[in-house]
């Protein structure tokens, strides 16, 4: 009797399976099938049944759009601008962080701490017009400024640092840091930081791969071709360039490609990332 | 005794002032760069401007003009009904995949965890480039295969349909965001204890009550979480409908969201002041959604404690 029910259990339990694995194939397919049709000529392309496998025209659609534009140059401005923006982000969020951790009584304290949580629900949109107008008014249009110095003030940063820190440092050793002597921001940048490295490693990934993917900002900011970075780009090459799918795909694929490394090597880490918002 | 008190909060702030210097450079820039738009917004909404000329006052005719543009209050409809559809099926989708692969997966449990991810990856608006590619109606792939089943080829114009631009809009929110909400709800699902679903199944408690009485509620922070998230995103929808449309917002701007509405009116038809408005008018839907979801849950929390 049990040995039957437990048979009906697991039947039930492969058919789940299946139905997830059918289901899975829906949300990589789209990703699949670009890798496989930057492989193909435009005629395999449009044949039926598609091309399942890869093909061996990679390097004419290389050719293709190396004739158009110079694919490597949106990967590069994409680099210029995530680099120093994550790096500048995690080092301003974790010593507001930091700051809102460890010295909860100080004047002032709660009322930074309640502004920094209510910005996650302000939506970025309210502050665009202005923002453009803003960068306008300093001379930064069609620069990378806009992109990286109004970006290092990141509430959602401060918020994980602040909620990382609050559970990962114990208080007694800002008290033993200070019997030592230290003084000002130094225990901070002796003690906390090196502490703290899973918690920034999570941080960066996240911002690399979301600044990786803006669109609207760069979109406003951005007006001379050879300045966009991936998402721009490619957004332009495929209006463009529309009847050459192959060659587009190839294109996508290239700008994809960094993001897929990064979160090869640090997936782990990324959805820490993607859960810290949600753990309260 | 107020200058007691003033000296006592001065020699607070004088023994903490590292805190002062930690929270300094994030501070500086939040008001610069963030604080100072949105107060200087609230103005722009008042004001009609077109970036060169002075600004002239106008009050709240921005706001009136707004309401009574048939091209915003088709974006308002276009805009509810993306929000509404995307969230409810990314959330519902997310939940069933999380549980079943949490609770009920046969094998292959780290790569269900991880596939789901991938889409989350890619930017929106790469997204939307694939997505146009497969849905085009010269020989995009959706095409030859409706086309090979069907007998006669097909060239049915996906992207330029009224009836479709906003389901796939939908479909390519669906696609790219519900692993998002997969890794929330499992990350919720791992914190239950096990020995509460043994101690039920013990006493013969069926599959779906487990669910529903037992995992549901706790599930709920998790769900209210997901919910807001998706419906920050929703209501300024932009990038999504904007490359899917190549811009221009679909046949009769059947796919022009209240983000592309405040986009067009700012940075082609150079209105400041009426698309400042319109961000408002977002902003004003996002408070009201969220303050209503709230109350919803502490309803439902009553409901189940």
């Amino acid at each position: 009797m049990i040995g039957m029910f437990r048979n009906r259990e697991k039947r039930f339990n492969l058919l789940i399976t299946l139905v997830l694995l059918a289901l899975s194939i829906f949300f990589i397919l789209p990703l699949y099938w670009t890798a496989v049709f930057a492989t193909r000529t435009l005629n395999e392309v449009f044949q039926f049944p598609p091309p399942l496998w890869f093909g061996d025209n990679i390097v004419q659609n290389y050719k293709n759009i190396e004739a158009v534009f110079p694919p490597f140059r949106p990967i590069l401005n994409s680099l210029i601008v995530a680099v120093p923006k994550t790096l500048g982000l995690v080092l301003v969020s974790a010593l507001a962080g930091y700051g809102l951790a460890r010295y909860t009584r100080a004047p002032g304290h709660k009322m930074i701490l309640v502004v920094t949580f209510a910005t996650l629900f302000f939506p970025p949109s309210l502050a665009l017009i202005p923002f453009f107008l803003q960068m306008n008014a300093l001379g930064w249009l069609n620069t990378y400024w806009p992109l990286i110095i109004p970006a290092l003030a990141s509430g959602f940063g401060v918020v994980w640092m602040y909620t990382y820190i609050g559970s990962t440092v114990p208080k007694e050793l800002y008290e033993a840091s200070e019997m030592d002597g230290a003084k000002g921001l130094s225990t901070f940048f002796f003690v906390v930081l090196p502490i703290i490295r899973p918690g920034l490693a999570a941080l960066s990934v996240w911002t690399l791969i979301s600044t990786w993917n803006d669109f609207q900002i760069p979109l406003v900011v951005l007006s001379d071709g050879s300045k966009f970075t991936v998402p721009l780009a490619l957004t332009t090459l495929s209006t463009t360039h529309y009847s050459d799918m192959p060659a587009v795909m190839l294109a996508t694929l290239m700008g994809l490609v960094p993001v897929f490394i990064l979160f090869g090597l640090l997936s782990r880490q990324f959805i820490a990332g993607l859960t810290a918002g949600s753990v309260k | 005794m107020a200058s007691g008190h003033a000296g006592k909060t001065l020699h607070r702030m004088r023994r903490d002032n590292a805190f002062y210097l930690a929270v300094a450079p994030f501070l500086l820039v939040f008001l610069v760069f963030s604080v100072f738009p949105v107060i200087f917004s609230l103005y722009l909404g008042f004001n009609r401007w077109d970036g060169f000329s002075d600004p002239q006052w106008v009050g709240f005719e921005n706001y009136a003009r707004a309401l009574r543009d048939p091209v915003f209050q088709k974006a308002i409809g276009n805009t509810i009904f993306m929000w509404f559809w995307s969230t409810v099926l990314t959330v519902l989708l997310a939940l069933v995949i999380a549980v079943l692969v949490n609770d009920y997966v046969a094998f292959g449990k780290s790569y269900f965890r991880m596939v789901f991810l991938l889409p989350l990856l890619v930017a929106p608006a790469i997204a939307a480039i694939v997505l146009r590619m497969f849905f085009s109606a010269n020989g995009g792939i959706v095409n030859l295969l409706s086309g090979a089943m069907s007998g006669t080829p097909s060239y049915f114009d996906w992207l330029g349909s009224e009836a479709w631009i906003k389901p796939l809009v939908v479909l390519l929110v669906i696609w790219r965001w519900t692993g998002w909400y997969i890794i929330i709800f499992m990350a919720a699902l791992q914190s239950i204890p096990r020995d509460i679903y043994e101690a039920a199944r013990m006493d013969g408690v069926g599959r779906w009550a487990i669910f529903s009485r037992i995992t549901l509620p706790l599930l709920l922070p998790a769900i209210a979480f997901a919910t807001i998230t998706a419906t920050l995103g929703g209501l300024q929808m932009f990038d999504e409908p904007y490359v899917l449309t190549q811009g221009m917002g679909g046949t009769n701007n059947s796919a022009t969201t209240l983000g592309m509405y405040l986009f067009a009116t700012a940075f082609t038809r150079l209105n400041f002041g009426l698309g400042s408005a319109v961000s408002w008018y977002i902003f004003a839907a996002v408070v009201i959604l969220t303050l209503v979801y709230q109350a919803g849950l502490k309803r439902l929390r009553g409901a189940t404690a």
